[in-house]
């Protein structure tokens, strides 16, 4: 009976952990997420900075917040990263709550904030033995570590200078050390690139896809640049006004809004034009905006429909002036889903 | 608590590696000792029996103090300001030792600066009690001092906004400190209504009690009681510091 019982169980407990397995998990299964929360809420007074914020951020996978400034990221990161307690709702970090596994959370993750958080006076090398010793690393770890995230951020020749004469970018390097020390399931950067050259950002961009490619370090990471969202992240979260707005593969999304969009820009009557416009093969939608004399047009495959969209267009009395292809950016997508551009 | 330790290391590597800063408090105790102690010496030749150096030494030294206690807030406070807490906030340690590591810090420097206070009242012509036991124990209480003054600094530097505001109120409790005790004239020469403001200040007890230990006057006030205010003091104000960092952090 006993017997039989167990059997059943670790049958049940298999096909469970099947069922869990994903092809491209590169064999670091996990039940949870990295990063979850549910009706996220954060007020302050009576401004709402987190609207019932509901992520799932998945591990081993990096997970970009884009959005403008002020929109509630650096808040949603505070909370998940246990500095500030959430009005309602809660958050969780590799299944344990920010709130009453407090303790737990902080042992899991690393982080770079917004800010340089750096001690001017002391050498970079004491800021992570430092940084180790706060977490109770043994000295032999700590020294192992050093020497490996020094080479890993290029920092070998300035690791015993003061922090006070680094470089912006240095210092941005060395705090991403800092929060590799504890060598955490989670890293966490806010605007991991704000402030630095073209050069430094690419440099930063190449360290957070190895860790991840390499180490299967679950990344959620915070930015008001497109391009940077687009270059790094496997999934994407748009936050506006404090609400999580669409989440998703940043492929899914741009997809989403038709795979080329044809820029029309003219004069005539766009009503008009739109619906001729819809009417045609692999047109998937048309945003028009008659004051600018701009029409968009979202298709399967822009190259393809071009000439069956200009002669409908033109055929009715359109006078077009301008038509550009291109592929929908990440742009377009918080341009559709939030109503506005994304601003700085 | 180890993180308690580990803050204090990282304050004391920064004291020592920072000349300006160890060489600007040896100066001023110095000054403080040299200056001050000359000249009111020049105007009372002594006070009770014992000279006026070595009245007014415990004195000075639980006045300085009360400025590395300042000085501790202010740390905290440019951390707060400048975001480096965080790094504190999101590690695994307790929040109590990180306002712990501050007071720790501060109350070693406290230290450093009576000891030398001390050695050059000596050399002024103040005259120590021969009793070791009796200056650790005035080590000791003086210690705690520095910790009950660091959790008021630290409180207040929890919710200053700005460091301007961190100062205006801090001179709000470091004047009265320094003349509504018996720093500068003995007790027994106050008015009653004085007295009783006096009595209320903790700077009174550690004067007294250093007084007698160290310097061998006899004690106005009972040393067990002197004692029993200090560390009572310093927890309350510690459990201050900690109730208003809690609640910077919520907002």
């Amino acid at each position: 009976m006993t017997v039989l019982t167990d059997g059943l169980d670790i049958t049940a407990q298999a096909r469970y952990a099947l069922k869990e397995l994903e092809p491209d998990d590169q064999g670091t299964v996990m039940n949870e997420h990295a990063v979850e929360t549910q009706t996220l809420v954060k007020r302050y007074g009576t401004v709402t900075a987190l609207d019932r914020v509901n992520l799932q951020a998945p591990a081993g996978r990096i997970y970009a917040l884009l959005g403008p400034n002020g929109a509630g990221k650096t808040t949603l990161l505070s909370v998940l990263t246990t500095l500030l307690p959430p009005t309602s709702g809660s958050a969780r970090i590799l299944g344990y709550d920010v709130v009453r596994d407090a303790a737990e959370v902080r042992c899991r993750i690393g982080v770079t904030f917004q800010e340089m958080v750096l001690d001017p006076l002391l050498t970079g090398r004491e800021t992570l033995d430092f940084h180790g010793r706060l977490y109770r690393l043994p000295a032999a770890v700590r020294r192992q570590r050093i020497a490996e995230l020094v080479e890993l951020v290029q920092l070998t020749d300035a690791i015993d200078r003061p922090v006070k004469s680094y470089s912006g970018g240095m210092k941005r390097r060395l705090e991403l050390a800092r929060g590799l020390m504890t060598d955490p399931q989670v890293l966490v950067l806010d605007e991991p690139t704000q402030g630095l050259d073209p050069q430094n950002r690419v440099n930063i961009w190449s360290y957070v896809r190895d860790l991840n490619r390499r180490r299967g370090m679950s990344i959620l990471l915070t930015t008001h640049a497109m391009d940077e969202a687009e270059a790094l992240a496997d999934l994407v979260g748009i936050i506006d006004h404090g609400r999580l707005i669409v989440e998703g593969k940043p492929g899914d999304l741009i997809a989403s809004l038709g795979s080329d969009v044809i820029r029309v820009r003219g004069n005539g009557d766009f009503q008009h034009l739109a619906t001729v416009a819809t009417a045609i093969d692999g047109v998937n939608r048309v945003e028009t905006d008659p004051a600018d004399g701009l029409a968009l047009i979202y298709t399967d495959n822009g190259s393809r429909r071009l000439p069956a969209v200009l002669n409908a267009i033109s055929n009715n009395g359109f006078a077009i002036e301008d038509v550009t292809l291109a592929r929908p950016s990440l742009g377009d997508v918080f341009l559709h889903y939030t109503g506005t551009a994304l601003r700085d | 608590m180890y993180a308690t330790y580990v803050i204090w290391t990282r304050h004391m590597r920064k004291f020592v590696q920072q000349t300006e800063e160890l060489v600007g408090l040896a100066l001023q105790s110095v000054l403080w000792v040299v200056l001050f102690g000359v000249g009111m010496r020049g105007m009372i030749s002594d006070v009770g029996g014992s000279d006026y150096m070595s009245f007014i030494l415990p004195g000075i030294i639980a006045l300085s103090a009360l400025g590395g206690a300042v000085g501790g807030g202010m740390v905290l406070l440019d951390e707060r300001l400048r975001g480096i807490v965080k790094e504190y906030l999101a590690a695994p340690i307790p929040r109590l030792s990180i306002l712990l590591g501050s007071a720790a810090s501060t109350a070693t420097k406290a230290l450093f600066q009576a000891t030398l206070m001390l050695i050059i009242g000596l050399l002024m012509g103040a005259r120590l009690a021969i009793n070791p036991v009796g200056w650790l124990g005035a080590l000791v209480l003086l210690a705690i001092f520095a910790i009950g003054f660091s959790g008021l600094a630290l409180g207040v530097a929890a919710i200053s906004r700005s460091i301007a505001g961190y100062h205006g109120m801090i001179f709000l409790f470091n004047l009265p400190l320094l003349f509504a005790s018996n720093a500068l004239y003995p007790l027994s020469v106050l008015p009653g209504w004085m007295q009783v403001i006096v009595l209320i200040n903790p700077a009174t007890y550690l004067i007294d009690a250093v007084r007698a230990l160290a310097f061998g006057v006899e004690a106005t006030l009972p040393l067990w009681a002197s004692g029993l205010v200090l560390a009572v003091f310093a927890a309350a104000s510690m459990a201050f510091a900690l109730s208003l960092f809690q609640r910077s952090l919520r907002a």
